[in-house]
């Protein structure tokens, strides 16, 4: 046996080294929210650990933010070691007070100084709404291509071209497209559509700080929009959906959930029978067929009308204390519980 | 003021039925509706030009096979409409687009406020308002619900984690729209017959442009290129969370999050 092999065995740290020589290599810009990197983050990086592991490069991940580099906290391991833990090779830190909330312009300014430098092969970012206003953004202005809601990835090895599956239709079916000449290939990776990475927690390594020029952030926030009414939108049509059922217990939790999220409020028949919802709001094939992108259905047990209305919803999320209750069988993400417990969690996290 | 709305075209998705198992996608009925995040952008651009004085100009997202959109954007209230043509511009993708739009934008003196959808509904592309926003060097807006113009500055309202913020931007800039955001309008009957038939005022305001006159020809060549399609598997379901209500909630919050602001 290797005797590095026996020295992991033994709970030996490993040093994570990191190649001098400049250029190339597959990076990931992490989105920060809440004071954690996002899940999509992490699976970025195993995705692009993948990927640098076929093409023979490294991965880097790039943390933006205030207190991000503070590796005292009152967290076991700080942000950037989670980078390297999720399979990082090196990790790049900017830390300022102007990178506190994302605003595009500062934010802009130090990736675009960064990979001035570094001449990235591969820039993958979240497809949520940081990496959707940055990498186009960076794709213009080094002149790469840019593949977006990347769901899966492979590797076309002979050009170093890497492949991407982009939903149509919302995922009807998926159109493979490639950056072939260009680089560097950008990529934005859609939420829950790789695994999650094997976090290991004997991987470590020290962050590169990098240098942060103040910036003036080009877009200012006014102040919150009071008067400002979203418009009501027809269940069918509605992106967020967030439904309450007979077991939901406090049907003003659920309305507080609504408006936290920017849902259209709905229900099964046990919601109308209770008196929560009107007769346009139940989800039902005898009532309203839904296709949104997210439907979180609260203490809704599922019988066959009501989970045939929600087939065509993108992402599932279930909450209902009974373990057999038949929503469990379509949604993504079951929470066998009672609403009760979870919903002021819920909100309290999302606030 | 002048402002420029940028608008494409989407295959209706309800004529067309995709069978992963044949690994096909039937066409039944190809009928091609205005996008919708586009449409809510035109009517952004209408709803400044109510409240002051601009000229609307409406331009092609990409390369389009016949000029139907533009031609309902003038029915619909827009003051001119061009026509981006060429071969070159046949095979444009967004990051063509937005240098064949930045250029155009000069060509017409300028443009004070681009607005263009936010996503597109097909492919889910969102690069577009990005790239034009770099390509003409100015501010963006992403994902906005309202847009309004005072004072030389743009005011946008967004949805930001749990409430709705107005933010602000120096002109120009470019906002994008998010589809449904507002109630768009319809098009004018008799300015739809009229710019058809190629009859009265209307007519005239339809021009064509050859994209390959207002960049050079390497510009014009596309970045991404289209390797064929393939079919999603079954979609896994029911992974049960574990743990205390405050970690599912943790859980939970962070999957919504990621998916929420598009």
């Amino acid at each position: 046996m290797d005797a590095s092999y026996l020295d992991l065995l033994m709970a030996q740290q490993e040093e994570v080294s990191e190649e001098a020589a400049g250029g190339g290599g597959v990076w990931v810009v992490a989105d920060v929210s809440g004071g954690a990197i996002a899940p999509v983050t992490l699976e970025a990086i195993g995705a692009a650990r993948t990927l640098a592991d076929s093409l023979g490069a490294y991965v880097y991940g790039v943390l933006l933010g205030e207190g991000v580099s503070d590796g005292s906290t009152s967290l076991t391991t700080s942000l950037a070691q989670t980078l390297y833990q999720a399979g990082a090779d090196g990790v790049r830190v900017a830390d300022d007070p102007s990178l506190a909330q994302f605003v595009s312009g500062p934010y802009l300014s130090v990736l675009s100084d960064l990979f001035e430098q570094e001449r990235p092969e591969v820039i993958m970012f979240g497809a949520t709404r940081q990496g959707q206003e940055l990498a186009p953004r960076l794709a213009q202005r080094f002149g790469g291509g840019l593949i977006e809601h990347v769901a899966a990835l492979s590797l076309d090895e002979s050009t170093r071209t890497v492949q991407g599956s982009v939903p149509i239709y919302g995922g009807e079916y998926f159109q493979i497209l490639a950056c072939p000449e260009a680089r560097p290939q950008f990529l934005t990776v859609e939420p829950g559509a790789f695994p999650a990475p094997f976090i290991d927690n004997f991987r470590k390594g020290e962050p590169t700080t990098i240098d942060v020029k103040p910036v003036e952030p080009d877009v200012r926030v006014v102040g919150p929009a009071d008067d400002f009414d979203p418009p009501q939108v027809p269940l069918a049509q509605a992106d967020v959906i967030v439904a309450a059922g007979r077991q939901a217990g406090d049907i003003e939790t659920v309305k507080q959930l609504a408006t936290a999220l920017g849902a259209q409020l709905a229900g099964d028949r046990g919601a109308r029978d209770a008196g929560w919802i009107g007769p346009e709001q139940i989800v039902d094939v005898r009532g309203v067929e839904v296709a949104p992108q997210m439907y979180v259905a609260v203490g809704i047990r599922g019988d066959t009308f009501h989970n045939a209305a929600i087939e065509d919803a993108r992402f599932i999320v279930a909450i209902h204390p009974d373990a057999n209750a038949p929503i469990f069988q379509v949604a993504d993400m079951c929470l066998e519980v009672d609403p009760r417990e979870v919903l002021p969690a819920l909100l309290e996290t999302l606030e | 003021m002048r402002i420029i709305t940028v608008l494409g075209r989407v295959l209706d998705p309800s004529g067309i039925v995709v069978k992963a198992t044949a690994g096909r996608i039937f066409v039944n009925r190809e009928e091609y509706l205005l996008q919708p995040a586009d449409r809510c952008a035109l009517e952004v651009a209408l709803r400044i030009k109510a409240a002051g004085d601009a000229e609307v100009v409406a331009l092609p997202r990409g390369p389009l096979p016949d000029d139907d959109v533009l031609r309902q954007a003038l029915a619909t209230g827009a003051d001119r409409a061009i026509y981006l043509t060429g071969d070159g511009f046949k095979k444009a993708d967004e990051a063509v687009a937005a240098l064949v739009l930045a250029a155009a934008a000069e060509r017409l003196g300028g443009a004070d406020l681009v607005l263009a959808g936010s996503t597109t509904m097909d492919t889910g592309q969102s690069q577009l308002g990005s790239r034009i926003a770099e390509a003409l060097g100015c501010p963006q807006i992403i994902g906005a619900w309202q847009a309004s113009v005072s004072d030389g500055k743009v005011q946008a309202v967004l949805r930001q984690g749990t409430a709705y913020v107005t933010v602000e931007a120096d002109l120009p800039a470019v906002v994008t729209v998010l589809p449904g955001a507002l109630k768009p309008r319809y098009p004018d009957g008799a300015r739809l017959v009229n710019i058809y038939k190629g009859t009265g005022e209307i007519a005239e305001a339809l021009e064509q442009w050859d994209a390959s006159d207002l960049v050079d020809e390497d510009s014009l060549k596309p970045l991404l290129e289209r390797r064929g399609q393939d079919f999603p598997p079954e979609r896994e379901r029911g992974a049960r969370l574990s743990g205390t209500p405050e970690e599912m909630a943790q859980a939970v919050a962070d999957a919504l999050r990621e998916r929420m602001g598009r």
